[in-house]
């Protein structure tokens, strides 16, 4: 059961990985391979202001979420001067370079990271595992539902159009960097916060969490269950999350199996497994048509 | 006051000249057609004056302010809107939703007004309503505008430059790649924004077509005007005949143009000809 | 001192250089990074390991892995790369790195995560520069370095091939139309580009005497981050750039010391020059679109 609940923890921090990095290639389309270095900065933060400054969790998860959302208006600011395919190299190169300061830095606590990141508490109750989930679950909730709100507003329709063809969003007088930064510091932030959990989850911060095949694994994620979709985001995590966990073999295989996933799903199923125009999700949509269509013929 | 005024514009793209020392106007509630044979630098100034090309000299005034080295989102938000020569659709978003996007600008400005719900803004939905009817692009409205033929491309431009209700509207070659049944309904609907008092910059390479449309036409051959006038001055220009006959082996007759909203001649619809199209 | 910096800087340079080379040449024609080119590094370096296990020759290793690794290149454009190419430039980047990670796994695998050896001696003598030693395999590792761009600049530069490769870099469908086999020409420089970076795969490993499953990980986007400051596609640019960074690498390590782990000092460097300079160090403007 304890184990079953620590999976669930580590999926959830997963899922707002990834829902945070939706935002930023799903939704507004920019390339960003580098979610990682957020998630540790965040991760980072949380972790010196506990240890260091005795920050409760309550405080520092806020901080971590707005410091990493401002260095993450600083990749968006550089994001406006390169073409796409120059910033998915710099947002590798963000992830490497990051990870050396954590390694490097003293500041970080070098190779060893940082220890002792003490347990969260509400008044007299301390956190156990069930407490993160429970929260853990609650973050999720708040960041998918502020998602589909999201995709409601104007904001959400800015960012497609950017997506679609900037050129013609800025003849209908769209800002457009306004926006694209705007959609870097929302999903950086989320990475933050998520970093901030997983700092008193572990209790240990050390750079080799935050490498860039992290960043490949949340990407893989997000690509195998559908980019632009929070269903997409949420299953992508659930399943790559969940199966080498309870496959041990496939736990051998990880990283073989993310990468033989992304090349295949991009080169056979684009969309994801739920994206728009997927087959399971067109599978999925039939279906309910064809229960729909039964249900008005028996009334 | 004029609405738009070009003053001395120049571009020069590495000693190749573009656009040379090119100045015109247009009055508020003008139709006027910029025409010219290819490399004339008609696209090149449409560019300057939508802010996407910055000139090497001169100057853009727009009811009096200059806009020239504004950004092509700032010189739309100042009521200049604009069609692309090759549509450029959001194709992700449903056609409505790309007439909407336009619709709702006072939204998007504001980076906390845009956190707004779309559906919520009625005068949007009302104005994307009637721009679907105008255009004939209600039985389309759901569709993906990826899905759109060239024709519905066209007139998706069209709605969704008028979505922002731009004080002038810059059509950039509208009838180019339509055949005959692209052009009829477009022609229509372009016709009916002179109705609607809008101000209208067009630039076409289909001659007969900008004609028939047109109060006043500049025309532009290698970068210069060599000719303003009323349609049947131009047609009549020994000077706009050679520049055309220059670049193709055509005759340019003289014919009286059909007034503006009724269907056009059947040879106009042709493109391929070039100014064949000008019967 | 000095000078021994020098040599081992120009020796990591051109290490470097080969391996850019083949990326560069590739971004030129497809517009893709392809990242999966180290995957051709590291095959590069075992199939060489298993070749001098069975011949006890070097040069058939450097020419074994170059020829398997020029297979995988050809059916990754053919089976991968081509048909994704309309969907953008980043579709087939991420194609690219899952290629990448999967085939360092495999590697790790097959050969366990150990490091192998390559001992093989080379028969080149070594040399004395005013008191500075230049080994035998730092003097081979020049030599193909120099031979392959000398070859290339003259493959590009003289012949109907290479003229071919430039008008399909240039603009594929007029290319096409003019009658040129675009998809062979793509097949033809992947078989190169992959060749280029196995044989620096095999040069580092008799240069290190070490083979390892992750020895990829940096090559793989470093030489993106060298690609980019040499402007994308010119490969005079990217030579240059490769030495520099090799250079500096190996200055800044033995000087300065630690600030920054050598590895990051391509991507420190790329993201300072791209900011200041977002087309690219040695771009000329018709590289930079």
């Amino acid at each position: 059961m304890s184990y079953a609940v620590v999976v669930g923890v580590t999926v959830t921090i997963y899922c707002l990985l990834t829902l945070g990095l939706n935002v930023i290639a799903g939704y507004a389309g920019q390339p960003h391979l580098g979610q990682a270095a957020f998630f540790g900065l965040g991760a980072y933060v949380a972790a010196i202001l506990a240890t260091r400054y005795g920050l409760p969790f309550w405080l520092d998860l806020p901080a971590a979420l707005v410091l990493t959302g401002l260095v993450g208006v600083l990749l968006g600011a550089i994001s406006l001067r390169l073409r796409e395919d120059f910033l998915a190299i710099t947002t590798i190169g963000l992830n490497f370079v990051m990870v050396a300061i954590f390694q490097y830095v003293p500041f970080f606590g070098g190779a060893m990271g940082i220890t002792d990141v003490p347990l969260p508490s509400l008044g007299s109750y301390t956190f156990d595992n069930s407490a993160f989930l429970v929260v853990g679950l609650l973050m999720v909730c708040a960041v998918a539902l502020f998602s589909a709100y999201l995709e409601r507003t104007w904001f959400g329709a800015v960012l497609a159009a950017i997506k679609d063809d900037e050129v013609a969003a800025a003849a209908i007088g769209i800002s457009v960097p306004v926006y694209k930064i705007a959609a870097f510091a929302l999903g950086t932030a989320t990475a933050g916060a998520a970093g901030s959990l997983y700092a008193h989850f572990m209790s240990v911060v050390t750079p080799a969490s935050f490498s860039f095949s992290e960043s490949v694994v949340l990407l893989s994620m997000l690509v195998f269950g559908g980019l632009g979709t929070i269903r997409g985001a949420l299953l992508g995590a659930v399943v790559l999350g969940v199966m080498p966990e309870v496959f041990r073999f496939v736990s051998d295989y990880r990283m073989l199996l993310y990468g033989v996933l992304l090349l295949l799903m991009v080169r056979f199923q684009p969309a994801g497994l739920l994206g728009e125009g997927s087959w399971l999700h067109a599978l999925l949509r039939r279906r309910r048509l064809e229960r729909g269509g039964l249900g008005r013929a028996a009334a | 006051m004029p609405l738009l005024e070009v003053e001395g514009v120049t571009v020069r793209f590495r000693g190749l000249t573009a656009v040379e020392d090119v100045s015109f106007q247009v009055e508020e509630g003008e139709f006027v057609a910029i025409i010219g044979p290819n490399g004339a630098g008609k696209t090149t100034l449409f560019n300057v004056i939508a802010g996407s090309q910055r000139p090497s000299r001169g100057r853009v005034r727009l009811g009096g302010r200059i806009i020239t080295g504004l950004s092509p989102a700032e010189v739309s938000r100042l009521g200049v809107g604009r069609t692309f020569q090759i549509a450029r659709p959001f194709g992700s978003l449903t056609v409505r939703e790309n007439i909407l996007l336009a619709a709702g600008r006072e939204q998007l400005g504001r980076a906390w007004a845009s956190l707004r719900l779309r559906h919520h803004d009625r005068a949007a939905a009302r104005a994307t309503e009637l721009l679907l009817r105008r255009t004939g692009l209600e039985a389309v409205a759901e569709k993906r505008a990826s899905e759109l033929n060239v024709g519905e491309l066209r007139r998706l431009e069209i709605a969704r430059a008028m979505a922002g209700r731009p004080r002038l509207l810059l059509l950039d070659e509208p009838a180019a790649g339509l055949g005959v049944d692209g052009i009829l309904p477009l022609r229509g609907i372009i016709g009916d924004l002179r109705g609607q008092g809008v101000t209208v910059l067009l630039v076409e390479h289909h001659v007969g077509f900008a004609l028939s449309l047109a109060d006043r036409v500049v025309v532009l051959d290698q970068g210069r005007v060599i000719a303003v006038g009323l349609p049947d001055q131009i047609r009549r220009d020994p000077r706009v005949i050679r520049a055309y006959l220059g670049e193709e082996e055509q005759e340019l007759e003289p014919a009286p143009a059909p007034p503006a909203g009724e269907a056009p001649g059947p040879r106009e619809g042709g493109r391929a000809e070039g100014v064949g199209g000008l019967a | 001192m000095l000078l021994a910096n020098l040599v081992e800087g120009m020796t990591i340079g051109s290490l470097y250089a080969l391996m850019a080379l083949g990326l560069s040449l590739v971004y030129g024609i497809l517009r893709v990074l392809d990242i999966a080119n180290a995957g051709a590094y590291t095959l590069g370096a075992y199939v060489g390991v298993l070749t001098w296990r069975l011949t006890s020759s070097w040069w058939l290793a450097l020419l074994a892995g170059a020829a398997v690794a020029s297979g995988l290149g050809w059916l990754l454009q053919r089976h991968l790369y081509v048909p994704i190419l309309a969907s953008g430039p980043i579709v087939p980047l991420i194609a690219s790195i899952g290629v990448f990670t999967a085939l360092e796994e495999a590697y790790r695998l097959l050969f366990g995560p150990y490091i192998l050896k390559l001992p093989a001696r080379i028969p080149l003598p070594t040399v004395r520069i005013a008191g500075t030693v230049v080994s035998g395999v730092q003097l081979l590792v020049l030599m193909v370095a120099v031979a392959a761009f000398a070859g290339i600049a003259l493959l590009l530069d003289r012949t109907r091939t290479g003229l071919a490769w430039r008008a399909t870099a240039q603009d594929r469908e007029t290319a096409e139309a003019m009658g040129i086999d675009v998809g062979a020409v793509t097949g033809r420089i992947f078989l190169l580009g992959y060749a280029l970076a196995a044989a620096a795969g095999v040069l580092v490993a008799i240069h290190y005497n070490a083979v390892s499953p992750t020895m990829g990980d940096m090559p793989a986007y470093k030489m993106l981050a060298i690609i980019v400051l040499g402007g994308l596609g010119s490969p005079f640019g990217t030579v240059a750039a490769s030495l520099l960074i090799g250079l500096v690498e190996t200055f800044v390590a033995a000087y300065v010391g630690f600030l920054l782990p050598r590895d990051a000092i391509a991507f420190a460097a790329l993201i300072l020059i791209l900011l200041l300079r977002p087309q690219g160090l040695f771009a000329r403007g018709v590289a930079a679109r």
